[in-house]
């Protein structure tokens, strides 16, 4: 019994529609399948009826004299022995001289021309090619540069892809905290203190910081739990007018693992220990 | 048998040219002849109808003619006959052209143009117009005409315009299952409605 899906793979197979899987599968269920053969037979021979769907045409007068001119051509092979008598015994060898000369007279003759066609046709066919081929390499050639510039924009895209993601993987190290004002006068004082454990060095960022007496200094401390005071980060000042300072630093000793950033009021030039008060206190 | 000689149903046409294939392959240009003048016609419309160019088309034609003479020794009549083995080979070669233009169009950068030509009615409605056809393409025309609408074309793209059925798809804005419906249908109905008639 033949389902749609047969009728359906047979319908398309009739019209050269198949391909892939669905020809592979079709054409084995067909060689199983006597209905389905039969099926297809017919579908077939009425999908080339189709061709009487198209307008009609008449074919020029010319083309049926190249036609039978061509098949003249291509039957001298198997026209050859057949010019020859079958019964030899009757013929006396003499006699077959003349149809010798004549058959290679016309061998002669026709050979050469035949070859002509063949190898003017296969020249054609050639040339065709090799323009193709040609047309093909340079599209290649062409496609080749662009691969090529691409390839080079595409290096200097990762380029910059990897020194964004290796800043991305700096920054994600950094240790960032903000310091907030210990002091009753000046409570919107503000510090940002970044430190890179790489490089072991920071950056202190401060704001509305009271400006100090000649003989005083803002001392700033790293608290590492590995040691038991805090470590020197080194002094500073803040400009008087606004407050500000951004200082670059770094720690009197090497620290591992940063839990808190201080800053404190001290004598001109700083101290090993906090001795004064601390005016600014990270979380 | 006609009273003048000529095959008239179409098994006796069928008969005709599976004897004149018997020939030829005996080497009887006669017989190519004959052939020649019973099935150019459909052939050449087919070729140019699918390529739009006649020398294309006569080009087709003439290789497939050559290609029957060639091989008029490996015909087999029980496994189809004359002319449809002619149309497959018009078809095949005419599409294969067809896709050899487009590639090389592609490779030129020009654009191959997206109407071939289906879907106006010109050249389907020139069909009133068609004179001195054999009964069978008159049989296979009124046949195609009673199909729907959507089937007619659907056919005559899977037949004519060298698409594959996702490009057919595409052309007519469908889904791929619809356009294999509708071939499938209306082949069967083809079949149903042209039983004695091929």
């Amino acid at each position: 019994m033949i389902d749609e899906r047969q009728e359906e793979l047979a319908s398309l197979h009739a019209l050269g529609l198949l391909e892939g899987a669905d020809l592979e599968q079709f054409t084995a269920e067909l060689a199983r399948s006597p209905e389905l053969q039969r099926l297809a037979a017919e579908l077939r021979r009425v999908s080339t009826a189709l061709a009487h769907q198209a307008p009609d045409a008449e074919p020029p007068a010319e083309l049926r004299a190249r036609v039978l001119a061509s098949a003249s051509s291509f039957a001298l092979d198997p026209a050859l022995p057949k010019a020859f008598p079958t019964n030899g015994g009757l013929v006396p060898f003499r006699s077959w001289i003349p149809w010798l000369v004549a058959a290679c007279i016309a061998v002669a003759a026709v050979w050469p021309e035949r070859l002509y066609i063949r190898a003017e046709s296969e020249n054609v066919s050639l040339r065709e090619r090799q323009r193709l081929a040609q047309l093909a390499l340079e599209q290649t050639r062409a496609q080749l540069g662009d691969a090529r510039r691409l390839l080079a924009q595409s290096g200097r895209q990762i380029a910059e892809l990897s020194a964004n993601l290796k800043a991305e993987g700096d920054l994600a190290h950094l240790k960032i905290a903000t310091l907030a004002s210990m002091l009753g006068n000046s409570p919107a004082a503000l510090a940002v203190a970044v430190w890179d454990p790489t490089r072991e060095e920071g950056v202190l960022a401060v704001s509305r910081l009271p400006a100090l007496a000649l003989e005083k200094d803002y001392q700033l401390w790293v608290i590492d739990k590995q040691y038991p005071s805090p470590v020197s980060g080194g002094v500073f000042v803040v400009d008087p007018a606004t407050g500000e300072a951004h200082i670059v630093f770094k720690a009197d000793k090497p620290v591992h693992s940063i839990a808190k950033f201080a800053v404190s009021l001290e004598r001109k030039g700083g101290v090993p220990k906090p001795e004064g008060p601390i005016v600014l206190l990270s979380n | 048998m006609t009273s003048s000689g000529e095959p008239n149903s179409p098994g006796e046409r069928a008969n005709a040219n599976s004897e004149l294939m018997r020939r030829m392959a005996g080497g009887d240009r006669d017989a190519l002849a004959e052939l020649y003048d019973g099935l150019s016609r459909p052939l050449y419309s087919t070729a140019r109808h699918i390529l739009k160019d006649a020398a294309e088309a006569q080009d087709v034609v003439h290789d497939v003619f050559l290609t029957l003479w060639r091989n008029a020794s490996s015909f087999d009549s029980s496994r189809g006959a004359a002319f449809s083995w002619a149309v497959t080979l018009t078809r095949n070669r005419s599409i294969d052209r067809l896709r050899t233009r487009a590639n090389r169009a592609r490779l030129l950068g020009n654009s191959v143009p997206d109407d071939l030509g289906y879907g106006s009615e010109n050249e389907m409605l020139g069909a009133d117009a068609r004179v001195d056809l054999g009964d069978r393409a008159v049989a296979v025309r009124s046949a195609l005409a009673e199909l729907p609408k959507e089937q007619q074309l659907a056919l005559e793209l899977a037949f004519f315009s060298g698409l594959t059925q996702r490009e057919i798809a595409e052309k007519l804005s469908e889904p791929v299952g619809t356009i294999k419906a509708r071939i499938r249908r209306g082949l069967l109905k083809l079949r149903d409605m042209l039983a004695n008639r091929l």
